[in-house]
């Protein structure tokens, strides 16, 4: 530890630790209830941050989407610092920032952040109140984009206040380049109101504790963060540990992308190796460095250090990247990457599995591990416009002592909940004949891999569906002698009895009376079938999660 | 008759409270809870007061019997039928992972496991059309499964039925007379609102808690009824009302909370007797503290509640009190971790064995050793002197603590039990930030209504931390929860999905709405209390166009499409700061409170409870970093006249229950007995 961080007394410290995820909790419930757009009070799609003066994520958002927690905001941050230097952000200014070259992450997700001053003339910057949120629409043509200007409205550190005064041009220029302004307009209030209350309320904490406090404060609790992870590093028996792991595609051509992770535990160091990840796609499927390769590693590391720690910027110093430029995960700056998280459940579930031998104990097999995007575009017979994305929920993998769970989002997502059937049947044009854990899908194991979802649509406006579904060639994996589970895919039985098996589809019609069959993956087993306590599998036929069929060839069970 | 009684059965203790109308006094009495039988714990509660049940003609009663239940999965064997293709939405759930970095989370097992979820073929369309009906064969077939299933409750819930609820009557109407011997409850008799796992979660728990709260009341009234007992006996509500014994039985989840809420009321009629506009009632136990925003004499309702939680438990649609609730108690637990920080609750060490100066096993110190090591508590008249407190272990305990801090001695043990309660006084005041800042509200416009047997203690703490300036400690601060039990009306909820845009067409059409809510509620009220003075209230959940939380405001139905807007707009203006008149407001749900209010306890017969006055000398007291030790007057609230008035420091004792006031600060007796802190100039 720093000198400095002995000065504050541990009372002192323990009181500002609670302050600051305070605060941003206090803004991320804010922030749910005023905004407008389904990604935000729906998918939560949206994180709060407080940065020090030097741009150290040091709070952020509990229960926040995984891929944010890796530090969404920081780096905004620390570009405005390179860009305008600390004594050109005034109190008042709000800066925005989704510069592929700094975050790498589709242009939809916005950085917005004010500089916290203290002082009687604000001469003290004692940091920054940041939000990143996913914009609803920026323009743009993704998922066709082949390049990032295509992909809509760039805004390379750029303020939208400027010390307490409104920047007009800038409000209508986004304006004028979003598909709906007006809920734009609503979700960027929202954004903005809670920057600026969280600014007040962390100056508040600042002044009541004296600044020098605060910032001792600081620095201890995130060297606290960072004892932590080296102290559970150091508990892992050290070596090179590999896995691999495969997409179908870039959503351009068929070709398949191997993903090979290796990872090295040396001392209380864990490093990530992305070496073996594919070069840069056509598809807009890459990501950026700090987007995608950086925060997929700290993803994955942080599911392997537990949830009770918090995410700041003490918590991933222990953790070092090898990701050597134009891959996949570290695009070229004018990569299209519109659908940059398309490959981030299979990478961060990769960087599990390579723990398998040396945490079995803690890993888990693996997930149905895909976005399985079920969409429904075009005009209904009103004359209204629709666009209706349903996502799949899919199967998590068994771990010791447990079945798998689910079916929940991806390892992506957080707290992202299903849209009701009741509101969907009152709002879009079809009847849900089916929603249904789908028996058979999660891997058999000693412990049983979880099971995806099933779900079936009848539909009555025609209408065209697209499809993104992954993982066929490489289904959810057992771990630890468990076994693969079933991957997912989407059939269309036509009213005139065809059927027709979709995977990943542009724009495929259907018909009134045309049922879609949505089935998503599992989840992979853990531990050889064959230890399967046999009670356990009867209760599995007898609720139908298991077929007697696959009791009788997964596990030799005739009862 | 001279006698009206509240009992309430909590985790630990069973209640009582009775108003005696003729000597206008109240019997307070404590015995602990008969978990093999509540009601022969009721009748000895009578006993132990001396207090007959045959000359009692009002019995109120609140009960944990419900939510424990539910918690601790020791329901009935319950079935569920349901539309074909849904049986599994209730254990689907949300789909959501509320701790996204816990690879092996899952939510708590459904209540009724997938064998026991039977389908039939029907369907309702969103706009509540019969798409398919019914088939009574079906239903015969149904029913004969049901039976080889051997079940004792069966839930109903069709999806859809919101927006036509025929069908599911129509199912548990036959199915009642299929199978006479099963607890038969439907989704739309409890909620008529959309949403399918929420609705159905809410029939299922229902179904589950059924059989056991039927028998439970049937007992009970009949045994009170052979003890000599001819009165009425109501049931406490979660939303703060009391429901008949009928009513119960059909629809035991509106009891989940049936407990806490009683302190809600109280602190809701005193605030009115007092004409206090804004109140935070503030509970602290032996596990946890609750809180909830009482204005204008009356509290916030929810429509949604979570048992066992948000992160891994189920949701129900049951009118609740907005109560939060944080894992701070007397017996939370304060621990250092591998990397130095201290951190306090929610481990609690409960009763058993409880703070490590009870004496009985408890070797890591908590809230209440913290509390006895800074001189607040008087360890020889701890709950009347019932428990003699061990001071040196606390304080060992304590040293032990700090030391690991590299605080050193017992002045380290002091500075570390201070520090545990700073911790606990910021989470603590969390929740109560979460009642009235985030909602928009000033706490410096408040009042700090403080009970349970912490309350007291550290209301000058919390009240320090939000800048609130007055406290209120009613009598009996130990009894509060059963007090207002005495002290509530009866009241039934119903609510609809109301969708639609506020526009010129929408006042009358929530007028015909509301006037159809308002009949049904009169309708299920008159069937169990006198009617004549039924006072309704009107809600509606409102939202601009386009998201997706709803706001819920009190409406005047006679309004027209710019007076609703104008209270929305004024209502989201001063929760979250800013409004846009420019854009439109839709509307989501209709609400109606039917009350019946019923005879009160007289507030200021709270004749505080005679035992011979101890003797008390001034002791040493810590009063935070700032202040330290000391001297401090020490009084016994039951020898305190109305109208007396002193400053601190000083401590008052009484039993249960003991009050903290800061150097600065002064307090005075009120016309109700209550005690009156005003804060002083100090804020840290």
């Amino acid at each position: 530890m720093k000198d400095q961080a002995t000065k504050v007394d541990p009372i002192t410290l323990e009181v500002i630790r609670h302050g600051v995820v305070a605060i941003a909790n206090q803004i991320d419930a804010n922030i749910t209830r005023t905004a407008f757009s389904p990604f935000i009070y729906e998918y939560k799609d949206y994180a709060v941050g407080l940065i020090d003066a030097q741009g150290r994520i040091v709070a952020q958002n509990t229960g926040g989407m995984p891929i944010f927690v890796a530090d969404s905001v920081g780096m905004a941050a620390r570009e405005g610092l390179r860009v305008y230097g600390a004594d050109s952000m005034r109190h008042g200014d709000v800066i925005l920032c989704n510069d592929p070259l700094v975050q790498g992450q589709h242009l939809n997700n916005v950085v917005m952040y004010t500089p916290v001053r203290i002082g009687e003339r604000r001469e003290r910057l004692i940091g920054f109140f940041a939000i990143n949120m996913h914009w609803m629409d920026i323009g743009g043509s993704v998922p066709r984009s082949t390049d990032i200007f295509m992909e809509g409205l760039q805004l390379p550190t750029v303020k939208l206040w400027q010390e307490g005064r409104r920047n007009d041009d800038l409000y209508r220029l986004i304006a004028r380049n979003s598909r709906f302004p007006t809920e734009l307009l609503g979700d960027i209030e929202a954004q903005l109101a809670g920057c600026l209350l969280g600014r007040d309320l962390l100056a508040d904490l600042a002044d009541r504790y004296g600044v020098e406090d605060y910032e001792a404060a600081v620095d201890a609790l995130l060297d606290q963060s960072e004892a932590a992870s080296r102290a559970r590093i150091a508990a892992m028996p050290a070596g090179e540990y590999t896995a691999h792991a495969m997409l179908d595609g870039d959503g351009e051509s068929d070709t398949p992308l191997p993903i090979t992770v290796r990872v090295r535990v040396h001392g209380s160091e864990l490093t990530v190796d992305y070496s073996g990840l594919p070069p840069q796609v056509a598809g807009c499927i890459n990501a950026g460095y700090f987007g995608g390769g950086l925060t997929t590693a700290r993803v994955g590391f942080k599911y392997l250090m537990g949830s009770d720690e918090p995410a700041n910027e003490g918590t991933f110093r222990p953790l070092k990247l090898i990701l050597p430029p134009n891959t996949l995960l570290s695009g070229s700056p004018t990569a299209p990457i519109g659908n940059y998280n398309r490959s981030f459940p299979t990478v961060i579930d990769a960087v599990i599995r390579a723990f398998e031998h040396v945490l079995p104990q803690h890993v888990t097999g693996g997930h149905f591990g895909t976005f399985a995007v079920l969409r429904m575009q075009g005009r209904r017979l009103s004359g209204a416009h629709l666009d209706f994305i349903d996502g799949g929920y899919g199967g998590w993998g068994a771990g010791a002592g447990h079945d798998g769970s689910g079916p929940y989002r991806t390892m992506a997502h957080g707290d992202t909940r299903v849209v009701p059937i009741e509101l969907q049947e009152a709002l879009y044009p079809f009847m849900v004949e089916e929603f249904a854990l789908r028996q058979d899908s999660g891997g058999a194991g000693e412990y049983r891999g979880g099971l995806g979802l099933l779900k079936s649509y009848r539909i009555t406006e025609p209408l065209n569906i697209r499809v993104d579904f992954d993982r066929l060639r490489c289904p959810p994996w057992g771990v630890c002698g468990g076994k693969d589970a079933k991957s997912g895919w989407v059939t269309v039985h036509k009213s005139s009895g065809e059927v027709i098996t979709l995977y990943k589809t542009k724009a495929h019609p259907v018909q009134p009376g045309d049922v879609i069959c949505m089935e998503v993956g599992g989840g992979g087993g853990y531990g050889p079938p064959e230890r399967r306590s046999r009670d356990l599998v009867s209760r599995d036929i007898a609720r139908g999660y298991i077929s007697k069929e696959a009791a009788r060839s997964d596990y030799g069970f005739d009862g | 008759m001279p006698y009206a009684v509240a009992v309430d059965i909590g985790g630990t203790f069973t209640d009582l409270v009775a108003y005696d109308r003729d000597n206008r006094r109240l019997v307070c009495t404590k015995s602990p809870t008969t978990y093999e039988d509540f009601v022969k714990g009721i009748v000895d509660c009578f006993e132990k007061a001396d207090v007959p049940l045959a000359a009692t003609d009002l019995v109120n009663h609140g009960t944990t019997l419900v939510i424990n239940a539910l918690l601790q999965r020791k329901g009935a064997r319950t079935a569920l039928v349901t539309t074909k293709g849904f049986r599994d939405v209730l254990e689907i759930a949300r789909a959501n992972r509320p701790d996204p970095f816990d690879l092996h989370y899952s939510r708590d097992e459904p209540l009724i496991p997938r064998d026991l979820r039977f389908e039939i073929d029907e369907r309702i369309n969103a706009r509540g059309e019969i798409v398919r009906a019914l088939d009574p064969a079906d239903v015969r077939a149904l029913a004969t499964t049901i039976q080889a299933a051997g079940v004792q409750a069966v839930a109903i819930f069709l999806i859809n039925s919101y927006a036509n609820s025929a069908p599911e009557s129509e199912l548990a109407q036959q199915l009642r007379i299929l199978l006479p011997d099963v607890y038969i409850t439907c989704s739309t008799e409890l909620t008529r609102e959309w949403y399918e796992y929420e609705r159905s979660g809410t029939v299922a728990a229902n179904a589950y808690v059924g059989p056991e709260v039927d028998a439970y009341l049937r007992r009970l009234r009949d045994d009170l009824g052979t003890h000599g007992f001819r009165g009425a006996l109501n049931l406490m509500g979660s939303n703060g009302g009391l429901l008949s014994v009928e009513r119960a039985r059909r629809q035991p989840v509106a009891l989940v909370e049936s407990g806490p809420v009683g302190g809600c009321i109280g602190a809701a009629a005193f605030a009115k007797a007092l004409g206090l506009p804004n109140v935070i009632a503030f509970d602290m136990g032996g596990t946890t503290a609750k809180c909830a925003h009482v204005a204008q004499g009356s509290y916030a309702v929810e429509t949604t509640y979570y048992v066992g939680g948000y992160t891994r438990g189920f949701p129900i649609r049951s009118s609740v009190i907005d109560i939060v609730e944080v894992g701070s108690g007397g017996g939370s637990i304060a621990r250092v971790d591998a990397q130095g920080r201290l951190s306090v609750g929610p481990q609690s060490a409960g009763s058993t064995p409880g703070p490590v100066c009870y004496g009985r096993g408890g070797t890591q110190p908590t809230i209440t050793d913290a509390n006895l090591v800074l001189g607040r508590l008087n360890p020889r008249n701890f709950l009347g002197g019932e428990i003699d407190l061990d001071e040196d272990g606390a304080m060992r305990a304590l040293e032990l603590l700090g030391a690991s801090l590299s605080y050193t001695g017992s002045d380290g043990a002091a500075t570390v039990a201070d520090g545990v309660i700073a911790i606990a006084t910021l989470v603590m005041a969390d929740a109560i930030k979460q009642i009235s800042v985030k909602q928009g509200l000033d706490p410096r416009d408040f009042v700090l209504f403080c009970y349970g047997g912490g309350g007291p203690l550290h209301a000058s703490s919390l009240a320090r931390e939000l800048s609130i300036p007055e406290i209120i400690i009613p009598p009996e601060p130990g009894n509060f929860s059963a007090v207002g039990m005495l002290i509530s009306d009866a009241r039934l909820d119903f609510a609809t999905t109301f969708v639609r845009a506020l526009d010129d067409g929408a006042p009358d059409a929530i007028r015909a709405t509301i006037a159809q809510l308002e009949q049904e509620a009169f309708q299920a009220m008159a069937k169990d209390y006198p009617i004549e003075n039924v006072v309704f209230e009107r809600f509606a959940e409102m939202r601009y166009v386009g998201q997706r939380h709803n706001i819920k405001i009190g409406i005047d139905p006679s309004a027209d499409a710019r007076g609703l807007d104008a209270a929305f707009c004024d209502e989201y203006r001063r929760r979250y700061g800013h409004a846009d008149p420019g854009a439109k407001a839709e509307i989501q749900a209709l609400h109606v409170s039917a009350i019946v209010c019923t005879e009160h306890l007289p507030l200021s017969s709270m004749s505080v409870h005679q035992v011979e006055t101890p003797e008390l000398a001034p002791r040493k007291i810590h009063f935070g970093r700032y202040q330290g030790w000391q001297m401090a007057a020490c009084y016994w609230r039951g020898a305190l006249p109305v109208g007396f008035n002193a400053a601190g420091p000083a401590v008052i004792e009484e039993y249960g229950s003991t009050t903290l006031v800061w150097p600065g600060d002064t307090f005075e007796i009120g016309a109700l007995r209550e005690i009156r802190i005003r804060l002083g100039a100090s804020q840290i």
